[in-house]
């Protein structure tokens, strides 16, 4: 009987041990991931194929370029801009100052920014052959990604030189590369914004924000002159259009390239697109479908704000003044700065110097408050809306009026002064700045030296504090252009470029050791 | 036959002391009673005579023969053998003589008997357990075994609760019978994948058969209070820093402390100005007495069939800073039942709801940073700003502080979490060595998340102009299949044989669910018609199947030895890489059981014992499908056409695929003794161990040029060792009528990176800008500790110019500037000056438990420390780090000064051009405490009194009062020398303002019915 019980007992256990193996081995080890298509499932049709390129859009609209750190390097590395005070952070201060090291906050946001771009853009043109469903769609796609890697590369080698050079996206823990020469990278850049023209179309036929032929063949002008190019750049310049539907002209109301409501006016070649949604809200990190689209330009510079940034005396002085034996007052200093006194807030709020934390300026020998206007949209807002709310106002990339002072700039190199100072006096004509033509008392245009010191003044007071500047001193202090260089801590042979982060230096075994000279 | 008759009497100890809880059973059937508090009992016996058994754990067994109802006297003695505990080890139990490996154990009763709310009871009664409080109620402890294995992943424990491999979650501390910690690998081997942090072993409360039901009620009620606060500047003071900061570098007063501004009231409305208000922020932000609470009502019994024990639990403890609290309620069923000789069956059943409100630091800035920062002359409140708070202007104040009180109070984060455990289990015993244990168990957790922000606007930094409502909701379910037989006999009496072989699946599934929108109104504070909505939902599972084998064999119990196996198939891994083999063997040798020691009478126990094992952590850690790159789908968006109507959407992805991926395995050999001297009056256990591990799973770090913004890929690279030695001494006396009983650990542990990705890889930490400029606060490196404070060396101040000049480079230096030291001696001070400044490992942790009793009366102290370990104060740098304009500590005021040279603080200087800032030495604290961890007096009534007084109804009654962190003995210039880490990163030891620990007074009692 007892062992009777135990057989049964036994077999019961059998039973037990063998169904729970069993169900185990139903429910088997090979799990495959339910939330998520991994790497070779992607980028197969071309509508995965535009998501690609829209996350390179998401990585340039980041906080790590143009809505924070990219306006940052490239104002902190030109001589438009000074401390606001005493709340400019540390990392700032230090750039603006000379004293990058390769721990730098903001060379380091921007640095690794640009190459997530890169990547992404790699990403693309790698996949993009097996694509067909919809060839055209694909081509324009590779264009779009073709001209974001250009500007990136663009941008990478005029701040730190020769770069590591990926035009595929890495596959193992080992695909270091080594640093380029200038060479190298500045042949890479041109090739494609040449093959983005080529497929682009022009803005009429595109997504507004969207990459366009004209757009790379600014770029390509921008790149072009930078590389001594000017005939190059002179030939892609005049590709742009000047009539109809896809033609760009200067608007009459110079402050419409600089307002939200204003944004892809018949001016503006390339923008970068912010929208507010109304709740304050910046995306200060991260990704998601419904992070913040601001900037948050608005609140780092805006004289009621952070302030962390102010006119430079140099620029505020640079501006035409009767006061200085101008025959007219440059209207556009009080388009590009506030000062005490001015109104804002669509006329309501009168701006006063204790509404302005920190530092004072000195215009034509008068100390005052004086700040940034262009791109703060206090225009229309006042406290206590303005004390905190990053905006949705567009940043201008490339808009024409830098097309015709780059064309200026060409055709004065290429021996055309006249044609050059046609260009500058097609600028000073805007209707609301309507300057005197050139030549004037203080800028003759009798040799091309006097041109080119027209080209320098009148580029510094139209694009005032539109990230231009940096590049620009690079160039003209290469062919020595600058009787003081612009930086009173210039010390040849390191303050050209910026050091390579430190973080790239770590942990990229081939650029170790390959540290640009002085850091 | 004679008819039944009926034998009562009492049982007491050799001191005569009643003994209740004593099973008297009449032999050979199933009938038996129990004594009650006073030692009595009364037994039916059918029939001429029976013989009575009377059995208690801890003395020897007594039969007494009863042919009629006379009243007995029994005496029952000691049993020193039975004494010998019973370990809990893995997949069945060992007597305490027989372990091999580091195996330490606390009853429960220890930790019951110690008004603390959780596992963090733990802390300090197990030799090389580490327990770290972590943050605010609600925030679990940050607990690790024998130092840290890992550099990427916790340090957390496995916990096997009625072994069942899960979460504490539900485990009332009232309701533990036992806590078992297997140290060593060739105990935690036995868990193959999941050991090497050590396994901790509990077992709840069961119920005795043939026992009448009891009534036990235990509860607290304290009041909890700040035990230390930071002395920051007043309005006045303030003013003088503002000039002495912002004046030196010739910026101008902020609008808001020019005397128009300054004299204006703090709100339209208000007869009270700027210049007259001084708020101490605080006393705004902490409160005074909070309430902690725990009650406890608990039920056990049985008959000869069933014994149970159920429970109810509450547990509440509210913050001692604003908006801070948490509760858990819990309810537990725990039953088993003798059906046959063969057959028995058990179940556990536990559900628990869990509370917390907690904060979120906004931008990293935690609350406490916001209270040293905000500025005094502000008001904490303004009823005309929408919310009802004020906060500072940025620009306008020139400072951008967020107001505390009422980040604490507008914004609400709350957890709801409700939990649910089930456990069945059937054991048949097939023979006396021969046992079959099937175990199916459900454990079910659901967590809901929500945050919730109303439209406020503070008039400054804080503002939110639509409600913002985010609501997540995770849930788990996880399953565990496990077959055990388990074989042990002893033949011809010497040779005795224990094995055990397991083959056990567990599944899980987890869900996620988020949801999030916007109101444009304050009244719904749910998503209902919201806008902006956005959802989500995933979920993934994984499953884990295990076969586990182990064989045992003593000779006379003299010569031990004892080898598992392990072989873990894991789903997350890569096809080719989910199986691996955990193996573990270990040797004893009861030197007591020799001939040569029969004389030496003193040595009532002595055993050496040796272990080795290889362990791994878990590899869920790593998500359910860590090899392979997934596409960030629609994770992103853009606004072409300046739309947010028709949004483009982004896919990309970041990082790499790594199908080689496996677990991290830990080797680690052990080597103990066990003395016992006295008759075990005096107890020492000693262990020395190395753990070294190998295939460390690190984020090995990208160069930013590949694109994934630095982000790691992972994989097995790298190697660290612990090495360290623990002890424990205790002394018991246990006669007389003044007991006490002395327990002292003793722990120590060295760590060591013994390589990493690279031979100069560097893992860099903790950075940021508010705390330091950004530079990285721990680095690890081959050849240090784990994330080892890195900074410059302070050299002194610069006195003058001369000193600046004639010292190494230092860009920015000017008098009054901290000096740092050219560690590299190349004349420039910078980076690469940078070098180790000290570690949050301490050198040791010791505590001493004393328990006594006299009387009616019992008392515990228990004191708890560590030492030779650094805290980086980061907080520091808020309180006197000056880098611009923020309310500050008292410090600041003695910055140095041509006139000042005396001081260790550097000038202030808005800026901060010299860096004074930086991680340096500066930071770095002594974070050495001893505390006095808990205190404790308590009283029991008289039995006979309270049993006459109550009509019999209340047999034991204690009250006590009893106070946790009353006194701390540190250096430590913060508020708490106990530090955690910042979200589980490389961060462990650094102050970054961490919610501290509060001093609790307690009120208790403890009753039986």
């Amino acid at each position: 009987m007892k062992t009777k019980k135990i057989y049964l007992w036994s077999a019961l256990t059998a039973i037990i041990v063998t169904a729970t193996v069993n169900s185990c081995k139903k429910g088997s080890l090979n799990t495959s991931d339910p939330n998520n298509v991994t790497t070779d499932q992607y980028y197969k049709n071309s509508a995965q194929l535009t998501n690609g390129v829209n996350s390179i859009y998401v990585a340039i609209h980041s906080l790590g370029l143009v809505s924070r750190e990219w306006f940052f390097i490239h104002d902190l590395r030109s001589d438009e801009v000074a401390a606001g005070g005493g709340q400019l952070e540390a990392p700032r201060g230090q750039m603006l100052n000379g004293n990058s090291d390769p721990a730098n906050s903001v060379l380091n946001s921007v640095w690794n920014t640009w190459y997530i771009a890169i990547f992404r853009a790699n990403v693309v043109i790698q996949n993009a052959p097996a694509v067909t469903d919809n060839t055209a769609l694909r081509d324009r796609l590779v264009g779009e990604a073709k001209f974001l890697r250009a500007w990136a590369y663009f941008d990478l080698v005029s701040q730190w030189g020769g770069v590591p050079l990926y035009t595929v996206p890495v596959k193992t823990p080992n695909d270091f590369q080594p640093r380029a020469s200038e060479t190298e990278v500045y042949a890479l850049i041109v090739k494609d914004l040449q093959d983005a023209a080529a497929v682009l179309p022009e803005k009429t036929g595109i997504d507004k924000g969207r990459a366009t032929a004209s757009a790379a063949n600014a770029m390509l002008g921008r790149v072009l002159m930078q590389t001594g190019d000017y005939a190059g750049a002179k030939a892609a310049l005049l590709k742009i259009p000047t009539t109809g539907a896809n033609g760009y002209t200067l608007t009459s109301r110079y402050l419409d390239n600089f307002e939200e409501e204003t944004e892809f006016n018949s001016e503006s070649i390339f923008e970068i697109v912010f929208v507010d949604k109304g709740d304050s809200g910046f995306n200060w990190g991260g990704d998601s479908p419904t992070e913040a689209q601001s900037t948050v330009r608005n609140q780092e510079y805006n004289p009621i704000a952070w302030r962390n940034l102010i006119p430079s005396n140099k620029l505020i002085n640079e501006f035409e003044n009767t006061a200085t034996g101008a025959a007219k007052s440059d209207p556009r200093f009080h388009y590009t700065c506030y000062q005490s006194g001015d109104t804002y807030n669509k006329g309501t709020s009168v701006l006063l110097d204790g509404d302005q934390n920190g530092n004072s300026s000195v215009m034509n020998g008068v100390t005052k408050k004086i700040s940034f206007r262009k791109f703060m949209i206090i225009y229309k807002e006042g406290l206590p809306a303005a004390s905190f709310h990053p905006g949705g106002n567009n940043q201008r990339i490339i808009r024409y009026a830098e097309v015709l002072l780059m064309l200026a700039e060409c055709e004065n190199e290429l021996g055309n002064t006249a044609a050059a100072v046609n260009y500058l006096n097609m600028i000073r004509a805007r209707a609301d700045v309507a300057m005197p033509a050139y030549p004037t008392a203080q800028f003759p245009v009798g040799s091309k030296a006097d041109v080119v010191k027209a080209i320098m003044h009148e580029k510094m007071v139209e694009m005032g504090c539109e990230e231009v500047r940096n590049i620009d001193i690079l160039r003209w202090r290469k062919k020595q252009y600058f009787t003081t260089d612009p930086f009173s801590y210039f010390k040849k042979g390191r303050d050209e470029l910026l050091p390579i982060p430190q973080a790239e230096l770590d942990n990229n075994p081939k650029v170790n050791g390959h540290q640009n000279p002085g850091y | 036959m004679k008819p039944a008759f009926s034998v009562s009497g009492k049982v007491t100890d050799e001191d005569n002391q009643p003994l209740p809880g004593v099973s008297v059973a009449i032999k050979g059937t199933t009938q038996g009673v129990t004594t009650d508090a006073s030692g009595n009992f009364k037994i039916t016996v059918p029939g001429n005579s029976a013989v009575l058994v009377f059995k208690l754990i801890g003395f020897m067994q007594q039969e007494v023969t009863v042919t009629s109802g006379t009243e007995l006297k029994v005496q029952m003695k000691k049993d020193t053998k039975s004494l010998e505990e019973v370990v809990v080890v893995g997949y069945g139990s060992q007597k305490r003589a027989k372990v091999t490996g580091a195996v330490s154990s606390v009853s429960g009763k220890t930790l019951a008997s110690l008004p603390v709310g959780g596992i963090e009871a733990l802390q300090g009664r197990i030799a090389g357990l580490t327990v770290t409080s972590n943050g605010s109620p609600g925030t679990g402890a940050i607990i690790s075994l024998r130092g840290i294995s890992s550099v990427n992943y916790g340090s957390d424990p496995l916990y096997i609760v009625d072994g069942y491999p899960g979460s504490l979650t539900g485990v009332d501390i009232k309701d533990i019978q036992s806590i078992d910690v297997l140290k060593d690998a060739s105990a935690a081997a036995i868990y193959g994948s999941r050991g090497t942090n050590g396994v901790i072993i509990i077992t709840t409360k069961k119920g005795n058969n043939n026992s009448r039901t009891e009534v036990t009620i235990d509860s607290y009620y304290g009041i909890q209070n700040v035990i230390k606060k930071y002395d920051l500047l007043n309005t006045q003071q303030y003013l003088q820093y503002e000039r002495a900061l912002n004046g030196s570098a010739g910026i101008a007063l902020p609008p808001r402390l020019q005397p128009e501004n300054f004299n204006k009231p703090i709100y339209a409305g208000s007869s009270q100005t700027f210049a007259q208000t001084n708020t101490n922020w605080q006393d705004a932000y902490f409160r005074s007495n909070a309430p902690i609470q725990q009650h406890n009502v608990a039920l056990s019994g049985g008959n000869a069939v069933t014994r149970f024990y159920t429970s109810a639990n509450y547990f509440d403890q509210q913050g001692i800073a604003q908006g801070l609290s948490a509760y858990h309620k819990a309810i537990r069923v725990n039953a088993d039942h003798t059906i046959s000789k063969i057959l028995s069956f058990g179940e556990t059943f536990n559900a628990t709801v869990n509370h917390q409100l907690y904060g979120v630091d906004a931008g990293n800035r935690t609350a406490i940073t916001n209270v040293v920062r905000m500025q005094p002359y502000l008001p904490v409140y303004n009823p005309n700003n929408a919310g009802g708070f004020m906060g500072p202007q940025n620009s306008f104040d020139g400072s951008d502080p967020t107001n505390p009180v009422e980040a604490a109070n507008l914004i609400n984060n709350t957890n709801h979490g409700f939990t649910i455990h089930g456990n069945a289990y059937a054991t048949l015993k097939f023979a006396s060595w021969l046992n079959f244990k099937s175990i199916y168990g459900i454990d079910y957790g659901t967590n809901k998340n929500n945050t919730y922000t109303p439209i406020y606007n503070d008039g400054g930094t804080s503002s939110s102009p639509t409600a913002v409502i985010n609501y997540t909701r995770g849930s788990s379910t996880t399953q565990l299949f496990s077959q055990q037989l388990t074989f042990d006999k002893t033949f011809g009496n010497k040779h005795h044989v224990n094995a055990v072989v397991v083959y056990e699946a567990q599944s899980s599934r987890g869900d996620n669910q988020v949801s999030t929108g916007n109101q444009n109104t304050n009244t719904v504070k749910t998503l209902n018609g919201a806008t902006n909505l956005f959802t989500n939902f995933t979920y993934g599972t994984n499953l884990l199947v295990s076969e586990v084998a182990r064989l045992g064999y003593d000779f006379e119990g003299k010569y031990l030895i004892s080898g598992s196996i392990r072989r873990d198939g894991l789903s997350v891994f890569a096809p080719g890489h989910k199986h691996e083999s955990f193996p573990a063997a270990s040797l004893g040798w009861k030197v007591d059981q020799e001939d040569f020691m029969k004389g030496l009478k003193s040595v009532s126990s002595l055993k050496l014992r040796a272990g080795y094992g290889v362990t791994g952590i878990n590899g869920t850690v790593l998500g359910n499908y860590p090899y392979l790159q997934p596409i960030s789908s629609n994770i992103a968006t853009y606004p072409f056409n300046g739309s947010l109507a028709d949004l483009g959407n982004a896919s990309f992805y970041s990082g790499l695929s790594n199908p080689n991926l496996s677990w991290e395995t830990t080797k680690q050999t052990n080597i103990g003794l066990d003395l016992g001297l006295f008759q075990d009056a005096f107890t020492l256990a000693a262990e020395v161990y190395t753990r070294k591990t190998d295939n460390l799973l690190l984020t090995v770090p990208t160069p930013p040029s590949f694109g994934f913004n630095g982000a790691g890929t992972l994989a097995n690279v790298g190697s660290m060792r612990n090495r360290g030695f623990e002890i424990t001494l205790g002394y018991h006396k246990t006669k007389g009528e003044f007991k006490y009983d002395i327990t002292g650990n003793f722990s120590l542990n060295r760590n060591k990176v013994l390589t990493l990705n690279t031979a100069n890889a560097s893992i860099t930490a903790g950075g940021d800008a508010d705390y330091g400029g950004g530079n990285p606060l721990t680095n690890t490196v081959v050849g240090q500790p784990v994330q080892s404070f890195y900074g410059l060396i302070v050299d002194g101040i610069f006195q003058n110019a001369a000193e600046v000049s004639n010292s190494p480079t230092q860009t920015g230096a000017a008098p009054g500037d901290i000096k740092f030291k050219d560690v590299n001696h190349d004349g420039v001070i910078n980076d690469a000056d940078r070098t180790f400044i000290g570690s949050y490992l301490p050198k040791f942790t010791y505590s001493l438990n004393y328990s006594a009793s006299y009387k009616n009366f019992d008392a515990v102290v228990f004191f708890q420390g560590v030492y030779g370990n650094k805290i980086f104060n980061a907080e520091r740098i808020i309180l006197e780090g000056m880098p611009r304009l923020f309310n500050a500590g008292t410090n600041v005021l003695n910055a140095w000064t041509p006139t000042n040279t005396g001081t260790n603080v550097p000038r202030a200087f808005s800026g901060d051009p010299n860096g004074n800032k930086r991680p340096s030495t500066r930071w770095i604290e002594s974070g050495s405490y001893l505390r006095v961890k808990n205190m404790q007096i308590g009283y029991n009534f008289p039995t006979s009194w309270l049993r006459a007084k109550t009509d019999n109804a209340l047999n034991r009654l204690r009250i006590y009062v009893a106070s946790t962190n009353l006194l701390t003995f540190t250096k430590y210039k913060g508020l708490d020398p106990e530090i955690g880490s910042r979200n589980g990163t490389l961060t462990n030891g650094i102050d970054y303002g961490q919610y501290p620990q509060p001093r609790v007074v307690q009120l208790g009692l403890q009753a039986t019915f």
